[in-house]
């Protein structure tokens, strides 16, 4: 097995810097915000958490369409490895949303229709990822999660849909478009940056790792093959 | 399956002490989850007998597009639905002392959307699901996170039609429940050919 490449070495030492210098915007740089006070500089991990799952999750439907057009494994391999950095980010999101309310809402947990269109999409993904470890066959895993990856994706927009009919009048999650300081919105890019990078890193990773069960997968297969003799 | 949505309100009864005011807040999402678990039953028995007698591999044989398989086996998962939907509402205006009146109609047509939704996305599911092994148990686990927005709007529906109010504010459920069924349908006769490929 090949070492980790130069590339990816360069990658790591990317991310690691990428990283201290968003933790250093965050922490030093950023100005304290005038209402929340500290609690606000959670937001800055929040936000592109959530950009970041929701690109995995777009992942997931690309590398789902053209699995099921090429039928190459690459595409299937991407699509795992993305449901699974996408559920990570999900969890970072929904873990740093309710440390974020505590303090400004007084509650960790409200039925509010941000929270709740994103616990659902988390647990499609969450769900995903059971049915491609617990429940398939080796050989139709893939064409059945390729299904399941593309259906999953068009139902994130009827939850965001119908979550917002159900609690249209209790909107308390911050808007979008919130007007921020000019060092705040310097902070989040340096933000968006460092997990942009992170997630590059971190799928490239596992798709070297996928790539290493398959072949182990396919040696243990041979070996069986030759008990068989 | 009747029976069963009759036993599951019989258990929401004596769980949350029905009837009377609560009936507005919670009969809905009573009466709804009864369908659901419900249609749970239905829909993996609707492709149990063809794998006991490996009559699936029949229907892919035989020439055509398999759509069709899809569409006859949501159609049948939608009928019998339907007919557990008009069994158990008797027993729920019954159990729940709600005088009875022409006022539940407008329900018909929520009942008639939300088994579409249900159906449509089910049926992929329980096809898909057919060839798993722990099939019962991941049946539930795909089929309840993604049929949620549908039941949100169901339950939100049903409970304004109780309340007597419909028009305004019940119009984007119905909307919201067409919009859910034709995205599913049209998803699932694209993909249900790589769902139940052998």
């Amino acid at each position: 097995m090949k070492n980790i490449s130069t590339a990816s070495k360069i990658l790591s030492a990317l991310v690691f810097v990428s990283m201290l210098v968003a933790l250093g915007a965050v922490f030093l740089y950023v100005p304290m915000e005038k209402v929340m006070g500290d609690t606000q500089r959670i937001f800055y991990f929040h936000v592109p958490a959530a950009i970041s799952a929701f690109v995995c999750f777009f992942l997931v439907f690309l590398g789902s369409v053209q699995y099921l057009r090429t039928r190459e494994t690459r595409w299937d391999r991407l699509a795992l490895c993305s449901a699974e950095l996408g559920v990570m980010f999900g969890l970072i999101v929904l873990i740093t949303g309710p440390l974020w309310a505590k303090p400004i809402w007084g509650v960790y947990w409200r039925w509010e229709p941000r929270l709740t269109s994103m616990l659902i999409t988390f647990t499609i993904y969450v769900a995903y990822l059971m049915i491609r470890t617990h429940g398939t066959r080796s050989g139709q895993a893939p064409r059945l999660a390729a299904v399941l990856g593309i259906v999953a994706f068009a139902n994130v927009p009827l939850v965001y849909y119908s979550v917002d009919l159900w609690a249209a009048e209790q909107q308390l999650h911050p808007p979008r478009n919130v007007g921020l300081a000019p060092e705040m919105r310097y902070t989040l890019w340096i933000c968006f940056a460092a997990y942009a990078l992170l997630l590059v890193q971190l799928l490239l990773r596992r798709l070297d790792l996928a790539r290493v069960e398959e072949a182990v997968e396919r040696l243990r297969q041979r070996r069986d093959e030759l008990a068989d003799y | 399956m009747a029976f069963f949505s009759l036993l599951v309100l019989l258990v929401f009864n004596f769980s949350f002490e029905l009837g009377g005011a609560a009936l507005h807040e919670i009969g809905p999402g009573v009466l709804w989850s009864s369908f659901v678990f419900a249609s749970l039953l239905g829909l993996s028995r609707s492709f149990a007998d063809e794998r006991e007698n490996h009559s699936l591999d029949a229907l892919l044989m035989a020439p055509g597009d398999r759509s069709a398989i899809y569409l006859g086996k949501m159609l049948g998962n939608l009928l019998f639905l339907l007919a557990v939907e008009l069994i158990s509402l008797p027993f729920f205006t019954l159990f729940f002392n709600l005088s009875p009146g022409w006022f539940l109609l407008p329900l018909l047509g929520v009942f008639f959307l939300g088994s579409a939704c249900l159906s449509a996305a089910g049926t992929l599911f329980a096809a898909m699901s057919s060839n798993m092994r722990l099939r019962e148990l991941l049946l539930p686990l795909l089929l309840l996170p993604m049929i949620l927005p549908a039941l949100i709007s169901c339950v939100e529906a049903t409970g304004l039609v109780l309340d007597n109010k419909w028009g305004e504010a019940l119009y984007p459920h119905l909307k919201m429940l067409a919009v859910y069924a034709t995205v599913f349908i049209a998803l699932s006769l694209m993909l249900f050919e790589y769902a139940v490929e052998e």
